[in-house]
């Protein structure tokens, strides 16, 4: 999966506009990211990329691009 | 013919007091009450009243189930009460039980510290307790009323678990063939900390109350997406040792009964393993995470509305709190 289809994935998570996230947004400011965001984000990950996300890494996020991290190399620029 | 345990009948029983979205919507400002249902499967729970307590609605779910399986309390040798908010840290709510519903006092009676995985391990433990002439008709009855430990304004937890007891009537059977198991069991305690009550044991005892947390600290910890992480990384790999062991594929089970978590996790589930809707069971609309109680509930509510006949080949699978899991087959 290419950085800009995860990156949709991700709002479609967060309920944000198409298009509309670039990775430089805090977690902490972003709207829809909330307990059951991080529970959606782990089940896409699940779903489109076949790993389960270990959640203590997911709570040291702090940005969008921190969560494109989390996914690795199966996640490409 | 070989002595095996079979499960004759279960019962349930609500506590009165009904808190619905339309509340919690009122009450948090956060969501719409049907945001909560889409996101959760979760109408409306039951609450247990001031002074309502898990020996209260356990004898009353034990008193149903004994009607609807016309026995007499006095024929059952055995009760295993499933419960992690107990009357009392001693004595055990199954002593309790016993002489409350008059069950002979040559009966055994113990209690199991377990949440979401409890009914499964309850089955397993009536299994060996009648399979070895131990017991010949068991109660195994699960009862929370975790909304006692919940703080008011944690919405996550107030959204999803509800108060219920569910009692099994689990019998010694001649037959040729397993009516319960094989089993698969799984435990890590290195999740501890995702879903804890840290308030209320020995850890911290002393004569003083002071000693103990208070406030949210005192409450009911849950780490919702720790919690899902484990179940999508335990469980499916669960079913597919059960159906190892037992030689099946999923195309052989007619009926899933997995504890009833959230809607949204169990549709996760369900898709990730390959089951289809039909076999697949949801039930929490009403009654919300009932934790030890969900599977039960569940399974009396598909035997009500036919999708549970006898002889069907049913999979149970609970998870949650410990952490712990476990997966069973029952014929029905």
């Amino acid at each position: 999966m290419t950085k800009n289809e995860f990156l949709r994935e991700i709002e479609t998570v967060v309920e944000a506009a198409p298009g509309s996230l670039t990775g430089e947004e805090s977690l902490a400011k972003l709207p829809g990211w909330d307990s059951m965001a991080a529970i959606g984000f782990i089940a896409m990950v699940d779903s489109r990329l076949g790993v389960v996300v270990n959640p203590a890494d997911l709570a040291a996020c702090k940005t969008v691009a921190d969560l494109v991290a989390l996914a690795g190399d199966r996640v490409q620029d | 013919m070989t002595r095996r345990a079979a499960v004759r009948a279960l019962a349930h029983y609500l506590p009165a007091r009904v808190l619905t979205n339309d509340e919690i919507a009122a009450q948090s400002g956060l969501w719409s009450p049907s945001e909560i249902e889409a996101k959760l499967g979760v109408r409306e729970r039951r609450l247990a009243g001031d002074g309502e307590s898990a020996s209260d609605l356990a004898a009353e779910a034990l008193r149903r189930l004994f009607d609807k399986a016309g026995v007499a309390a006095s024929d059952v040798d055995w009760l295993v009460c499933v419960t992690q908010s107990p009357d009392y840290l001693l004595p055990t709510t199954a002593c309790l039980l016993q002489h409350r519903l008059g069950l002979p006092k040559t009966a055994g009676a113990l209690d199991v510290n377990l949440g979401c995985s409890g009914f499964v391990y309850g089955l397993g433990l009536a299994k060996g307790l009648i399979e070895t002439g131990q017991a010949s008709a068991l109660a195994l009855v699960t009862v929370d009323t975790y909304s006692k430990y919940l703080h008011p304004e944690d919405w996550s937890t107030r959204t999803l678990f509800g108060d219920a007891a569910a009692a099994a009537l689990v019998v010694a059977e001649d037959g040729e063939r397993d009516r319960i198991g094989p089993f698969v069991w799984g435990t890590d305690g290195d999740g501890a900390e995702l879903l804890i009550l840290r308030r209320g044991g020995a850890k911290r005892w002393t004569p003083s109350a002071d000693a103990e947390p208070a406030g949210r600290g005192a409450c009911l910890h849950m780490d919702g997406p720790g919690i899902f992480a484990f179940s999508l990384r335990e469980v499916p790999k669960a079913c597919e040792a059960m159906l190892k062991r037992a030689g099946r594929t999923i195309g052989d089970v007619d009926l899933f009964v997995f504890h009833q978590a959230n809607r949204y996790m169990l549709e996760h589930l369900r898709k990730r393993l390959g089951i289809p809707e039909e076999k697949f069971v949801v039930h929490m609309a009403t009654v919300g995470n009932t934790t030890s109680s969900s599977i039960p509930i569940a399974l009396e509510a598909a035997e009500d509305d036919g999708r549970l006949r006898r002889g069907m080949t049913v999979m149970l699978v609970g998870f949650g709190v410990g952490l712990s899991w476990a997966a069973a087959l029952i014929e029905w």
